[in-house]
């Protein structure tokens, strides 16, 4: 095994070819990677087809900059804020595919995955979902007198980019809150890459080993980026950026304003720190939680 | 103290209602962005149901201890929880397990006569005339939990609908036994809470049936507001407002920043 793991924001953007399937961790405005989609956006992606777990600002500025040309949707959503605009807009206009999935359709999907199983069986829950998803959910044999089952087929991104509190340089990383859906799409993708807001040392993740949940076995590389989920929360550090987030979505009801905010926060930024410096120390400052 | 105090928004009122319905002992699960519901089962646990027991879906904190309404996912949430569980060791009793959750309180796009939900799409799946959130957990908490609420924050026909575009939660279905012929465990919606009322399904056709209308609202008003024929078993009674003390203990020990009261539409 690589001793270290770190790599550069470009270098992870790299691994991700175009056509690629790239699972997206967090939840809603938990843990979006958000700066590595960011270096997506940069390096011009195209073609990807997006395995989210339930999220906002990930999938949709990635659909927002046409780098998507399918995404799974659990969920996708601006929560109160509204809807997910781009996310929205191409799905209303057929731009992007959109194949909905449900919470056992998808956790079932990356169990399959995770144990190398084509499929897992879930419960016939008597909704439209197989109907509309016929490649994901496959019907099973009904047996009398058992609960009756479909399958869903194994879930397994091409890549994963996660967003997690700390880790080495070795890979091992730790999250100080809740890991969500992280580990598992680790587990289902054949390649992780994790962005991390602090670097530490091996004897700092020794004396809080409990807080590893990914161990260096699932990681393939780290990112060091200092506030890497903003302007979604990374917990124990800072909480979601909320004028962001409603910038975001106004600046996404008109091209010009949306192309303009790709300019100033997604393509200017030659670094993360002249990114956060485009944000503003004290909106940043005020984020944190300490 | 001596001031009456000014009277419910919306969303308190059918915060309340809800509250009311939950019992002593009963496990709950609540989703992202629910402010209704957790104050809902909060104010339940302030007052009648102190052992209700409910944990944040995707966060994994139980019971966390708050006077405030925060999102559930949120770190703040960690610190006040009796136990704070992984996703990963927490989806085979959301997803697959029967009955593990007496109820769930869901939020919705379209609701309709049978109670099937709706939070995916209006209009065809692939080009539809509005896009929303998407599943997530509906589909297990509808099909897996002993019965659930629907919360519609909007009464209209866009909203009651004779049936949903797409069912991502299985209510009743077709009426009548087709939720059983389904093969899906005993359950389904109990009561819907609307601006304008409460509404639970007749026993035998399971169809949508007008249990109370809140102060001021007329019958003539839900039937222009609803998509299909609403059910209703003479002269409907009316809502029982929420009273000073419920009123006192939801601003005071459960909301106490008014995220209820600011939240009018």
């Amino acid at each position: 095994m690589q001793d270290n793991k770190l790599i550069s924001i470009e270098q992870a953007a790299a691994l991700v070819d175009d056509g690629a399937s790239v699972g997206l961790g967090g939840w809603i405005f938990n843990s979006q990677p958000m700066a590595l989609v960011r270096a997506l956006v940069r390096r011009g992606a195209k073609d990807l087809a997006l395995v989210p777990s339930p999220g906002s600002m990930a999938p949709d500025l990635l659909i927002g900059a046409g780098c998507v040309r399918h995404t799974f949707c659990v969920f996708i959503s601006f929560e109160q804020h509204g809807l997910a605009p781009h996310f929205r807009r191409a799905a209303e206009s057929g731009a992007v595919e959109v194949t909905d999935l449900d919470g056992p359709g998808f956790a079932g999907g990356l169990r399959a995955s995770m144990g190398d199983l084509p499929w897992i069986p879930i419960p016939d829950l008597a909704t439209d979902l197989p109907r509309h998803a016929p490649r994901q959910y496959r019907p099973l044999p009904a047996v009398p007198g058992e609960r009756r089952l479909i399958a869903t087929m194994a879930i397994r991104p091409d890549v994963c980019f996660l967003h997690a509190q700390q880790a080495d340089e070795l890979g091992n990383v730790q999250f100080l809150g809740s890991p969500f859906f992280d580990v598992m799409l680790a587990q289902a993708s054949r390649r992780v890459v994790v962005s991390v807001d602090r670097i530490v040392s091996k004897e700092t993740i020794r004396r809080a080993n409990h807080l590893t949940k990914l161990p260096s076995a699932l990681v393939d590389a780290v990112v060091h980026v200092p506030f890497g989920a903003h302007p979604t929360a990374s917990h124990g550090l800072y909480e979601a950026d909320d004028a962001q987030l409603r910038g975001y979505v106004r600046a996404s009801a008109k091209t010009e304003d949306f192309a303009g905010w790709v300019e100033r926060y997604v393509q200017a930024p030659a670094s993360q720190a002249e990114y956060l410096d485009r944000v503003g120390g004290a909106a940043i400052g005020a984020l944190a939680t300490g | 103290m001596s001031d009456n105090p000014p009277p419910p928004t919306t969303a308190e009122l059918l915060a309340v209602l809800l509250a009311r319905d939950l019992a002593d002992g009963e496990k709950a699960i609540i989703g992202t962005n629910s402010d209704i519901q957790v104050a809902a089962c909060n104010l339940a646990r302030a007052t009648h149901a102190p052992r209700l027991w409910w944990v944040s879906g995707p966060g994994g904190m139980v019971n966390p201890v708050q006077e405030r309404l925060l999102p559930t996912a949120g770190y703040a949430n960690i610190a006040p929880a009796e136990a704070w569980l992984d996703l990963p060791d927490m989806i085979d009793f959301i997803d697959w397990k029967v009955h593990f959750f007496d109820f769930a309180i869901l939020s919705v796009l379209q609701v309709d006569r049978h109670g099937n939900i709706n939070t995916a799409v209006v209009g065809p799946q692939q080009r539809p005339r509005l896009r929303g959130p998407g599943a997530v957990g509906i589909s297990a908490l509808c099909g897996l939990s002993r019965r659930f609420y629907v919360v519609a924050q909007r009464h209209d026909r866009h909203t009651f609908v004779p049936r949903v575009d797409f069912i991502c939660g299985a209510g009743f279905l077709d009426g009548g036994r087709s939720r059983e012929d389904a093969g899906l465990p005993p359950g389904g919606p109990r009561l819907v809470v609307s601006p304008l009322g409460v509404f639970d399904f007749e026993p035998a056709s399971k169809s949508m049936r007008v249990r109370s209308l809140h102060p001021g609202v007329e019958l003539r008003q839900v039937e222009e507001n609803t998509g299909f024929e609403v059910l209703c078993d003479g002269p409907p009674p009316v809502t029982p407002m929420p009273s000073r003390e419920e009123l006192s203990v939801l601003r005071q020990k459960v909301d106490r920043d008014g995220v209820l009261r600011h939240a009018q539409r």
